[in-house]
């Protein structure tokens, strides 16, 4: 019984840590209309921020955290103005887009790697170090506000697409760019705020991820592959979908390693989505 | 006075010349038809005044005094120019009533990013879809419309668009809007384009049905391969044989 409480909050938090990861993903892919391979080397950059402010600069944890969110949202912010925009004015291939974003996703690795090592490194400071009992299942301080933040992003993100003018410019430029031209939205202006909106949700997750087990220049990868995973299992551009598709990745992950060794969870994630390409490409929620 | 002016614009799609060095005006407040052969330029020539195509020489102006060389097609709905497709362009995965919300959004974006809908935008676009007759669908995504509704909906998205000072634009394109209606929304049209030059705004029609060219135009543009073939007043220029060889020659 224990040990399926501890199951249970383990798969939420990978869920939770994945599906802040995830919309950021949809967000971008939505509007921008391509797979941002580079995406997520931006958890990476918001937890090397945290890293830099707080360890080596020596500033306030949570002055900290609102930088790095916020680098990595300019970040973002940047790569699109600088890179992808022009990509578009090209009218470049998705195989453009695809190089050029692992491109950028290997110079900003390598880039972190020159200027803090690539060595794992932790937080000098937590933001809650209890741990609570929950059904039987230890959770930690960390995990728990993991948990507040990704649902607080969920429910924020629904919101504002909901019910703001710029929501419904995002539904537009995600529905169709060139109505969207010609109704008078700025397509371009648009597709940069989503850039950054999205991008310092990913330094957000690359934060939390740091405050519970550390970080290193790689971390956005394998944080990038679930995402896409979770994407495309609940089903691609579609927020909910992408949300349902990261718990039930994280679920499966866990309970997947129930009797197994946990090097299998990799293995486990990439065989659903295997399984979600062959014989439901359009995922759970995705209307066709 | 002419509101929006060709000089000399041209486009050619390998080989072709699509539009010829036309140097052509449109009255403000007038109805003008632009009519032509298949093919003739029509659809290229509104392409090229609203931006979704690039211009490959001449100029356009707006007003009496801006020369524009390159068109962004975001920055016409500022000019207060908008336009239909001659196949139906909407937002499909958004409701009726969304597709006409959205073109009420604030252009600039930081100002709309905490902005919520106010009741006079929803005022305002329930009084366009009662006009095309649509209101009852509104909570219908877009894709599931019939065609003709689909056309009606592109006809209220474009009423409701606002120009850069946030008043109903001024300049309507309609790409063929009667094309495929059964003939009680081709009334609603009717009244949709008669309304509009009642409130002073200027409408450049395409339209093949020579009946309702007659019965709205004021003016007639003829376009034969890209060039002016004919223009005037409708009576007059459909009675002259260049016109009719034209339209039997096709
Ligand atoms: N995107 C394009 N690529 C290549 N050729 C094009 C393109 N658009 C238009 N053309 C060509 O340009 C010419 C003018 O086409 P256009 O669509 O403007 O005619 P139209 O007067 O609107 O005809 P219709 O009455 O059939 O709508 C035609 O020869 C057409 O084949
Ligand atoms: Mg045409």
């Amino acid at each position: 019984m224990e040990i399926i409480s501890q199951l249970i909050v383990n798969s939420v938090i990978a869920g939770a840590i994945y599906s802040m990861v995830t919309l950021g993903f949809n967000l971008i892919y939505g509007t921008a209309q391509f797979f941002d391979l580079g995406y997520g080397v931006l958890t990476a950059v918001g937890g090397y921020a945290v890293f830099y402010f707080s360890k080596m600069l020596g500033l306030n944890i949570y002055l900290s955290i609102v930088l790095g969110v916020l680098i990595a949202g300019l970040i973002g912010f940047l790569i699109e103005k600088i890179v992808y925009e022009r990509l578009r004015k090209q009218k470049a291939s998705s195989m453009v887009y695809m190089v050029t974003a692992l491109g950028v996703m290997t110079l900003l690795q390598a880039v972190i790697s020159i200027l803090f090592s690539s060595q794992f490194q932790v937080f000098p400071v937590t933001i809650n170090a209890n741990t609570y009992q929950i059904l039987g299942g230890v959770i930690t301080g960390v995990q728990l506000i993991t948990l507040i933040i990704s649902i607080l992003i969920m429910f924020g993100l629904v919101l504002l697409l909901r019910f703001t003018k710029f929501g419904k410019a995002v539904k537009a430029v995600s529905d169709d760019v060139e109505v969207s031209k010609i109704v008078g939205i700025d397509t371009d202006s648009i597709i940069s705020k989503v850039f950054f909106l999205g991008s310092a949700i990913a330094g957000l997750a690359g934060i939390l991820v740091g405050f519970d087990t550390g970080i290193e220049p790689t971390m956005g990868f394998s944080l990038l592959l679930k995402g896409v995973i979770a994407s495309i299992i609940g089903g691609i551009g579609n927020i909910y979908g992408g949300v349902l598709g990261s718990f039930l990745l994280g679920f499966i992950e866990n309970f997947g390693i129930w009797k197994i060794s946990g090097e299998w969870k990799d293995a486990i994630s990439f065989a659903v989505l295997i399984i979600f390409l062959l014989f439901r490409p359009e995922g759970i929620l995705r209307k066709k | 006075m002419e509101i929006l002016k060709t000089k000399g614009i041209a486009k050619h799609f390998d080989g072709v010349h699509a539009v010829d060095s036309l140097s052509i005006g449109f009255e403000k407040g007038k109805i003008t038809g632009l009519i032509g052969p298949n093919g003739s330029g029509k659809s290229t020539l509104i392409n090229l005044l609203t931006g979704v195509i690039k211009i490959d020489g001449g100029l356009v102006v707006v007003g009496n005094n801006e020369e524009i060389k390159r068109l962004l097609p975001h920055e016409i709905a500022d000019y207060g120019i908008t336009r239909t497709f001659q196949d139906v362009h909407l937002f499909e995965q958004m409701r009726v009533l969304d597709n006409v919300l959205v073109v009420l959004t604030k252009r600039n974006v930081f100002a709309s990013l905490f902005e919520t809908h106010k009741k006079f935008h929803l005022a305002r676009a329930e009084e366009v879809l009662i006009k095309v007759g649509l209101w009852e669908k509104r909570n219908e995504l877009a894709k599931n419309l019939s065609y003709g509704q689909r056309k009606l909906l592109e006809i209220g998205r474009v009423l409701a668009m606002q120009n850069g000072f946030g008043d109903d634009s001024d300049i309507f394109f309609f790409d063929e809007p009667f094309a495929g209606l059964f003939p009680e929304m081709r009334k609603i049209v009717i009244s949709v384009i008669q309304d509009l030059k009642q409130k002073g705004k200027t409408v450049i029609l395409v339209e093949h049905n020579m009946d309702i060219i007659r019965e709205l135009c004021d003016h007639l543009i003829v376009l034969d391969s890209g060039k002016l073939l004919a223009e005037g007043l409708p009576q007059h220029v459909l009675s002259q044989k260049s016109v009719l060889e034209a339209y039997l020659g096709e």
